[in-house]
């Protein structure tokens, strides 16, 4: 090309872009092709209140609909879980209803199992397919051969399951998550003879243990929690409560404290115990307290005679002194609280670690106290050893002895394979999924019929752990229903009117809005008109025995709440007050239960004894113990399906869309490790490849791998992305027997390349993946 | 062709030209953007040709259809609204049937198709403007939008900057803190 041409032709280029530049300019301005129905009013939105279930804690949240579509959620402030907060996870919920990757409708395998071979059906034909297999049970007389894998159901939803499984004739409902509080109930039943969980008030409390409790971040109710310390630390003009960890990692509750206690992995329980010892023999204990418990100082002292200060600083690792001292301080300073977490529960002496740091909460007399442990009254009863139910069925599985297996929720990927429970389920020769994206479990599936998103669905959700108010939050759907999906419980319901005989008597709804409507207004006696009356309230509101006037110690609760029953009075509502009366009175007889419910030290109650943690692997092959967390973005692994949380740094690292294993830089020297090197994780059970991260805040002896990634699908955001650390738990009989310890694993590493591909916010340079970052 | 050393070329033509040269070029770009940056250039077409010639004067002027029966979210809502096609349709159903315009909407309905009206009055995301304040304040639509009901084709009449909205404010003592239209 000339150069003059070429001189022309780049002249007329931008004379063309400019041209284009003023032309678009002017927008196009498209009306709607039908106008929108009442109540939609293009340009202004309306919010409705409803319940996030994006992890078990249960916050109420407000949702910001315009021109029919969601936009936006919030917290809703009237929630006393979450007081208008709300986390990342529950913001991502959006994406969960506008995900590109949605199953639009029911989906019949067409492939192998596991292809992702699937064929488009009717709602008509999955159901008659599904109906199909269950009247062929019923008709061999078969029935206990029908399996229900749920994650742990609370509310309207648990009642139906069960009572569908009930009334079909099979035991086999396993509802199980890997990270639910089982351990906790289990180990307040064995102390207190209550199965109850903890609720901390933390807010108020001078000085909190934490023993691996990450509250920040993923412990029972991790917005309520997360709250709440930021009220112990700043929240009071006097004081500024202190915050001591323990553990062999500094998460971002860790890295939160004031001292970090970095004792190793396992021996937890025995410093818990050593801290109530030498607060029993220097006499820093309530005497009287200890009495009203029904246990006497004496044998106390005697039974815990093992666990002197050199022991307990030899087990831990930790400095006597340091341990002296934390035991003077947090029997001195009142009130006081000691939280047992993840990191403690999950190893082979977990159990008994968890009852001992109940033990020191009673010897220092934090029980039942303001600043204290209360037990939790929003959930009160739940699974205490799902993961015994969880092996038993896989037995059964293994045995074929289970020919359909009804999915909710994603197992395949969020159980360990050391359990055998993915080689189990291929043996099952049908399984119907209910998953809304195709993930690890519905692609293994040979029917998937597909659920609402959160958004659209019905529901209520008692909250778990986070409130010390009866409170029972309500899911209303804020948009219309975006694809052909049918809610979960509603396809139970069709299914048992379909079936008949006592299946359709046990379950006479026409949809699940009718039940959870009956059950949430049971009790209500008054004419029809006004529980109609009654239940709009309570869905503009959220739920029942919303406020925040409960929960904040006890004189000060019950002024609250009158206060703002005066409020509400004032408003002239007049459909509110009745409901707000009965919510005042539900309020009282609540606090009435809980002065006579609080945890008690149940007679005869051994003596927590944590040995010494056994770890499957052995300590010269495998030098380093694994530790497996939630991550704050992904949970479990539901958040890891949406891209928003890919996206989001994690709080510790700053890594974003792939996994990574946290190295003490010691450690990673004598390796030769860099930072974002790429490195294998061996254990006995397989091996993986990962990211490097050099991270000061971890104990030399332990590695740390997020929990979440690694799914074969679940979507465009979730698939192929990281590893999933689950893959490497060994589950070994002479390590903790049957108890859930992924955290008893030991590991080797080894350098594999300098090319891990790891993309954080600290370093986005030098990455291949840099464009990952936009913040 | 042969390349000169640059001291050659330096010694063929004087510094100071080189100089003055470059000093001018950088007047002129500086001018260039001081006249880009007061005057009022208004790029945009005033009055674009539309998809469907919809006459405002027939409608608001000759068979006097108050605004808001089209513009129906005006009072309650920040965006005015347009009418949606099976708003016109209503009417349309009998109302000269066979004119070509008519037609023409017909087919967009048939096709279920918005028409894709070309924008005339548009501001910025950075400014918020309620229509439901301004009509709460008692201001006619001709104010900002001119005697639409003369208008075969819809013309602006208003330059839409910030001054100008300044002026109205001003003089109707409404607020001119930032953050009334800046949110």
């Amino acid at each position: 090309m000339e150069r003059r041409t070429f001189l022309q032709f780049s002249a007329l280029s931008a004379a063309g872009a400019l041209v284009s530049g003023c032309q678009s300019a002017n927008e196009k301005l498209i009306p709607y092709l039908v106008p929108p129905d009442e109540g939609v009013t293009p340009g202004l939105a309306n919010y409705y209140a409803s319940s996030c279930r994006s992890c078990p804690a249960g916050c109420g949240i407000l949702v910001r609909v315009s021109e029919g579509r969601a936009r936006k959620i919030e917290g809703n402030p009237e929630h006393p879980v979450n007081r208008g907060k709300l986390c990342a996870r529950g913001q991502a919920a959006l994406q969960e209803l506008y995900h590109p990757d949605r199953v639009a409708q029911p989906l019949k395998r067409s492939g192998p199992r596991g292809s992702g071979q699937f064929a488009k059906i009717s709602w008509a034909e999955g159901l008659s397919l599904l109906s199909g297999q269950l009247k062929s049970l019923q008709r061999e007389g078969k029935t206990d051969r029908l399996a229900l894998l749920t994650p742990q159901l609370r509310g309207t939803l648990a009642t139906l399951a069960s009572g569908f499984m009930h009334s079909f004739g099979s035991p086999h409902h396993l509802s199980y998550e890997l990270l639910a509080p089982d351990w906790l109930r289990a180990a307040n039943r064995v102390s207190f003879g209550v199965g109850s969980l903890p609720w901390y008030d933390l807010a108020e409390t001078r000085y909190l243990l934490s023993f691996g409790a990450e509250f920040v971040e993923s412990h029972l109710s991790p917005v309520h929690y997360g709250g709440a310390f930021g009220r112990m630390r700043q929240g009071r003009d006097t004081v500024r409560g202190h915050f001591s960890y323990v553990g062999s990692r500094l998460s971002l509750t860790g890295a939160s404290a004031d001292r970090w206690m970095p004792a190793r992995q396992g021996s937890e329980g025995a410093l818990a115990l050593g801290l109530c010892r030498l607060i029993l023999a220097e006499s820093l204990y309530d005497g009287k307290d200890l009495a009203a418990q029904g246990l006497a100082a004496d044998k106390l002292l005697a039974g815990l005679a093992g666990y002197d200060l050199p022991r307990v600083s030899r087990l831990t690792g930790l400095s006597e002194q340091v341990i002296a001292e934390v035991a003077r301080e947090f029997a001195t300073t009142r009130p006081a609280l000691a939280m047992a977490g993840e990191g403690v529960a999950f190893q082979s002496n977990g159990p008994e670690s968890v009852r001992a740091i109940g033990l020191l909460n009673l010897v220092a007399g934090n029980l039942n106290r303001p600043g204290g442990v209360y037990p939790d009254l929003g959930s009160p009863q739940g699974p205490e050893n799902s993961f015994a139910e969880l092996l038993s069925l896989v037995g059964d599985m293994r045995q074929d002895r289970i020919a359909l297996a009804l999915i909710q929720g994603n197992p395949v990927h969020g159980i360990p394979p050391a359990t055998g429970f993915q080689a189990a389920l291929a043996r099952v020769p049908y399984l119907v999924s209910f998953s809304s994206l195709l993930d690890d479990s519905a692609l293994q599936a040979d029917l998937i019929l597909p659920d609402h998103a959160a958004l659209e669905s019905w529901g209520d959700l008692p909250p778990l752990a986070g409130t010390r108010q009866a409170v029972v939050g309500l899911m209303q759907p804020v948009v219309t229903p975006m694809l052909d999906t049918r809610q979960f419980p509603d396809v139970l319901l069709a299914l048992a009117g379909e079936l008949g005989g006592t299946l359709a008597a046990a379950l006479p709804y026409p949809s699940f809005l009718e039940m959870l409507k009956k059950e949430t207004l049971r009790g209500n006696a008054g004419k029809e008109a006004d529980s109609e009356t009654l239940w709009e309230g309570l869905l503009q509101r959220g739920g029942r025995g919303l406020g925040l006037g409960l929960g904040q110690g006890q004189g000060q609760g019950q002024q609250g709440q009158q206060g703002q029953q005066g409020q509400q009075g004032q408003q002239g509502q007049q459909g509110q007050q009745g409901q707000q009366g009965q919510q005042g009175q539900q309020g009282q007889q609540g606090q009435q239960g809980q002065q006579g419910q609080g945890f008690h030290w149940a007679s005869g109650a051994p003596l927590p004894d944590p040995s010494e943690p056994r770890y499957a692997g052995d300590e010269r092959s495998f030098p380093l113990h694994l530790q497996v967390y939630s991550a704050t973005a992904f949970g479990d692994g539901r958040g890891a399906q949406l891209p928003w949380l890919q996206q989001l740094p994690d709080p510790v690292t700053t890594a974003v869309w792939d996994s990574w294993v946290e190295i003490n830089p010691k450690t990673a020297a004598g390796l030769g490790i860099a930072f974002g090197d790429l490195v294998e994780v061996s254990s006995p059970q397989g091996s993986l490849r990962l990211p490097a991260f050099i991270y000061p805040g971890i104990r030399p002896d332990t590695v740390a791998i997020p929990l979440g990634q690694g799914q074969g699908g679940g979507g465009r955001y979730a698939r192929g992305r990281g590893v999933n650390p689950l893959l490497l738990l060994v589950l070994s009989p002479d390590v903790g027997g049957a108890a859930p310890c992924w955290n008893a694993t030991r590991v080797r590493l080894a350098r594999v390349s300098a090319h891990g591909g790891l993309v954080t916010a600290g370093h986005p340079q030098g990455s291949y993946r840099s464009d990952l970052i936009g913040i | 062709m042969h390349s000169l050393p640059v001291s050659s070329l330096v010694s063929r033509v004087k510094i100071s030209w080189i100089i003055s040269g470059l000093v001018l070029v950088a007047l002129a770009a500086a001018a260039g953007a001081l006249v880009m940056y007061l005057l009022p250039l208004d790029l945009r077409e005033r009055s674009p040709f539309q998809p469907l010639a919809f006459s405002h004067k027939l409608h608001a002027g000759s068979s006097a259809i108050p605004c808001l029966y089209c513009h129906r979210y005006a009072a309650s809502a920040p965006v005015a609204g347009v009418p949606a096609l099976a708003d016109c349709r209503a009417c349309h159903q009998f109302i000269s049937p066979e004119a070509p315009e008519i037609k023409k909407l017909m087919g967009y309905w048939e096709r279920q198709e918005p028409i894709p009206w070309v924008r005339v009055y548009w501001l910025p995301d950075h400014v918020y403007f309620p229509h439901m304040m301004h009509l709460r304040a008692r201001l006619g639509c001709a104010l900002c939008h001119g005697e639409v009901a003369a208008m075969q084709r819809i013309t602006r009449s208003a330059p839409l900057k910030m001054g100008w909205c300044l002026n109205c404010h001003r003089q109707h003592k409404a607020s001119i803190d930032c953050w009334t239209c800046h949110i």
